[in-house]
């Protein structure tokens, strides 16, 4: 369990009402020790899904907070309560997916306070977390390579077959990748949720349709998902040169070569991912 | 105007509905689910989704050069039927209603029919 994970079910515990700040990386309110809406700063908000599908503008969502609120809000017709309930609740997973594995910025609880679309639905602690860890999972089965959530989405020029079915937000994707943009920069100008790009954008990948990151490109650690089991896979680029690129060939391809058993060996004495494995080694003798 | 929670009941209230589960088709969990239920709601939830993807990317290939966009789903065994209504939702989704009819006491028109007007009274 992680630091924030710990806390949050402190404050659960305690049925706390107030707004957790992270910093600047997101802010977590609670009422009577359930979550009510959570934000993070590089998905997007309930206010932005309402205005990327042209619901309502931002100055209008800006009238209501400051005067009448939700209510207001429900009541001039722009959304109907199912709408708001269920984008919040989209919202506030999606943000957590990315928030609770955060650690390091010194988490701030103001007593009271409370956010104007809260209240819509109620989440507890506990189960918030399970979902993460579900999503997390899912994730990693589909492509177990965490770097291309916080690479470019770079799709490839030349379809590797003759046809190819895409899903909806696939679609979005592939239109909207202009080879500069990670997948939350997508997902916030597309208005779809993190995670639906994410998703996306790791089946895009294990179907071979994403261009391999460029060599010596540096993934920044703050988009990585916790590391897991699953896919403790060092980042291509902080490692040494090595002989089989990870992307050669899809997993799933049946006359792929098997993909190394165990886990995969660097010369880096520096590797982050080995020395985990050796602490969590070490910690596990008896 | 309905509700999430709201519109659950309202599905249930359909004549012969056994079971009633609203999924959240992209990360494929459920999002409310009825208190008669005894399955594991998570798990069913996310084969539901896995279920309808499949149909999708079945249809997709059977109908090429078309756009699939299902209405609804119907499958029918031999205890019941299984009706399924994906919702378009602006921001993110479908969101899917999902009800498990009695195959003698229920009326697969009727029930159709109800869960088109329980979708029009949940988005706008």
């Amino acid at each position: 369990m992680t630091r924030l994970d710990a806390l949050l079910a402190g404050l659960a515990r305690e049925r706390s009402t107030g707004a957790l700040r992270l910093g600047r990386n997101g802010t977590i309110f609670l009422a009577d020790g359930r979550v009510t809406y959570m934000e993070y700063a590089q998905t997007p908000n309930v206010e932005r899904l309402l205005t990327a599908r042209g619901r309502t503008t931002e100055a209008v969502l800006r009238g209501f907070r400051e005067d009448g609120g939700c209510e207001r809000l429900l009541a001039e017709g722009a959304v109907t309560a199912g709408e708001l309930q269920y984008a919040v609740l989209g919202v506030v997973l999606d943000a957590a997916l990315f928030l609770l594995p955060i650690s390091g910025t010194r988490p701030k609880f103001r007593p009271g306070e409370q956010h104007w679309l809260g209240g819509q639905w109620f989440f507890d602690v506990p189960g918030l977390v399970r979902e993460c860890e579900r999503r997390r999972a899912r994730l990693a089965e589909i492509w177990p390579y965490a770097d291309v959530d916080a690479l470019p989405v770079r799709p490839v020029a030349w379809l590797p077959g003759d046809g190819v079915t895409l899903s909806r937000v696939q679609w979005e994707v592939i239109v909207g990748a202009d080879r500069k943009s990670t997948p939350l920069e997508l997902a916030h100008q597309l208005g779809r949720s993190g995670y639906s790009v994410l998703l996306a954008v790791r089946r895009l990948a294990a179907a071979g349709l994403l261009d391999p990151p460029e060599a010596g490109h540096a993934a920044p650690a703050v988009m990585r998902p916790e590391p897991t089991e699953a896919d403790e896979e060092p980042r291509a680029g902080q490692l040494p040169k090595r002989a089989r690129h990870p992307y050669a060939r899809p997993p799933h391809d049946p006359e792929a070569p098997a993909q190394p058993v165990g886990p995969p060996t660097t010369g880096d004495p520096a590797d982050p991912a080995l020395l985990l494995r050796l602490k969590k080694a070490l910690e596990e003798l008896p | 105007m309905l509700g999430i929670d709201t519109c659950l009941a309202e599905v249930m209230s359909i004549p012969g509905a056994l079971d009633a589960m609203l999924v959240d088709h992209t990360s494929g969990m459920a999002v409310a689910c009825s208190s008669t239920s005894v399955v594991d709601a998570e798990r069913s939830a996310a084969a539901l989704t896995e279920a309808l993807r499949a149909t999708t990317d079945g249809l997709a290939r059977t109908c090429p050069g078309e756009v699939v966009r299902i209405d609804d789903m119907l499958v029918t065994t031999d205890k019941g039927h299984h009706l399924f209504r994906p919702l378009e939702t602006v921001f993110e989704g479908p969101l899917v209603i999902y009800v498990h009819l009695d195959l003698e006491r229920s009326n697969l028109a009727l029930a159709r029919h109800r869960l088109r007007s329980i979708s029009s009274q949940l988005t706008t």
